[in-house]
């Protein structure tokens, strides 16, 4: 938890949990995605780096690298420090698919595979979606303000825009 | 005893991998030599395996802009090899193919950046003709892809493909000097952890 004022910088395959005063920011999702998850009522909030869909590893380590564990980890962090599950919501970005690789790859998308997967742990865990910038080929910074529960999207040669 | 992570790799298959990336720059710089008409040294090869945050500090942040080929590599190695080329590249190239210039990224047209695609097309060929040559694996190139943006999503492009197997991102490969001064283009190769051990046992390195 840092000063009020203060800039959080959530890192890959990381989450920082901020609060009214405080500002979150994570840089250059290109097929990862940011989760900024928050309580309306407390203004609590996390932002959440992710970069793959779907948490297969033995021992579990790592749970932030993961849609489904680093979700669910930080909904019960954001519990633990008062939030009630029932007004949290959500805002994402990212899952970009940053090179034109040859169709019919075996390697797929991930992009969209976090994107899904996002989506769907989402809804398992009963948090509502409010908003979402998410695929195509460019890269995004994300920043979340607590205080006004907005989100800002940077992107190369792109206007910052609010979702 | 096969690796299951890159920090097993002991102190002979490391100078083994530096090699490899040492011959595969060699011959990638002397095609670049061909294209550019001047002589082109490379700096020392680096073999570097980094924690994911670790690695967007090396690069040099995560916002910075910069342009991206990049070749998915499959057969009897799996891997991702890119050539990451900053401006003072991509003008050194731009200069001598095409007699021009840009000042930024945004400018480049449509023939610029096919040029920039060609240039790290053969860079990596040539690194893995080199690496194939070496260990008679035999293995297929992806149709090169270019990418203009944040370097901190380009280089999460191979650490998210192997994300599964590992924490850390590995990166064999150097950096170019050219007409005296040095040329920041990185050429890289992230390979899976199971084509490494493929890899050393071809060559005759693998402890076990």
């Amino acid at each position: 938890m840092g000063k009020p004022g203060q800039k959080l910088v959530v890192k890959i395959a990381d989450m920082q949990i901020a609060q009214h005063g405080e500002e979150l920011i994570t840089y250059a999702l290109g097929s990862c995605i940011g989760i900024c998850l928050q309580d309306k009522v407390t203004k609590l909030s996390a932002l959440i780096h992710i970069m793959l869909p779907i948490n297969m590893e033995a021992g579990r380590k790592n749970t932030m690298k993961y849609a489904d564990t680093g979700i669910r980890e930080t909904l019960k962090q954001m519990e633990a420090r008062g939030a009630r599950k029932g007004n949290i919501v959500a805002k994402v970005a990212g899952g970009a698919k940053m090179f034109d690789t040859a169709p019919g790859s075996s390697l797929g998308n991930i992009g969209k595979r976090n994107v899904e997967s996002v989506h769907l742990v989402l809804k398992k865990e009963g948090i509502r979606l409010l908003a979402e910038d998410v695929g195509g080929t460019v890269a995004r910074t994300v920043s979340f303000d607590p205080s006004t529960g907005q989100a800002t999207v940077r992107s190369y040669g792109k206007p910052d825009h609010v979702i | 005893m096969e690796i299951k992570n890159y920090s097993d790799l002991d102190a002979l298959e490391m100078d083994t991998l530096r090699e490899v990336g040492s011959i595969g720059t060699g011959n990638a710089a002397t095609a670049l030599s061909g294209l550019l008409g001047c002589p082109v040294r490379i700096t020392l090869p680096e073999v570097r395996i980094m924690g994911y945050n670790e690695a967007i500090d090396w690069i040099g942040g995560p916002e910075n802009v910069t342009a991206g080929v990049l070749v998915h590599i499959s057969g009897d190695m799996g891997g991702i090899m890119l050539a990451v080329q900053p401006l003072e590249f991509v003008n050194a190239i731009l200069h001598h193919m095409l007699g021009n210039q840009v000042d930024s990224y945004g400018q480049l047209d449509e023939l610029q950046r096919s040029a920039l695609v060609e240039v790290g097309n053969i860079m990596i060929s040539t690194f893995i003709n080199a690496l194939t040559g070496l260990s008679g694996m035999r293995v297929a190139l992806t149709v090169p892809s270019i990418t203009v943006d944040m370097q901190g999503a380009i280089l999460a492009v191979p650490m998210a493909e192997y994300g599964g197997q590992t924490d850390y991102l590995m990166t064999i490969g150097g950096n170019f000097i050219c007409d005296q001064y040095e040329l920041p283009c990185r050429l890289l190769l992230s390979p899976d952890i199971r084509s490494l051990n493929y890899l050393l046992q071809k060559l005759g390195v693998s402890n076990g």
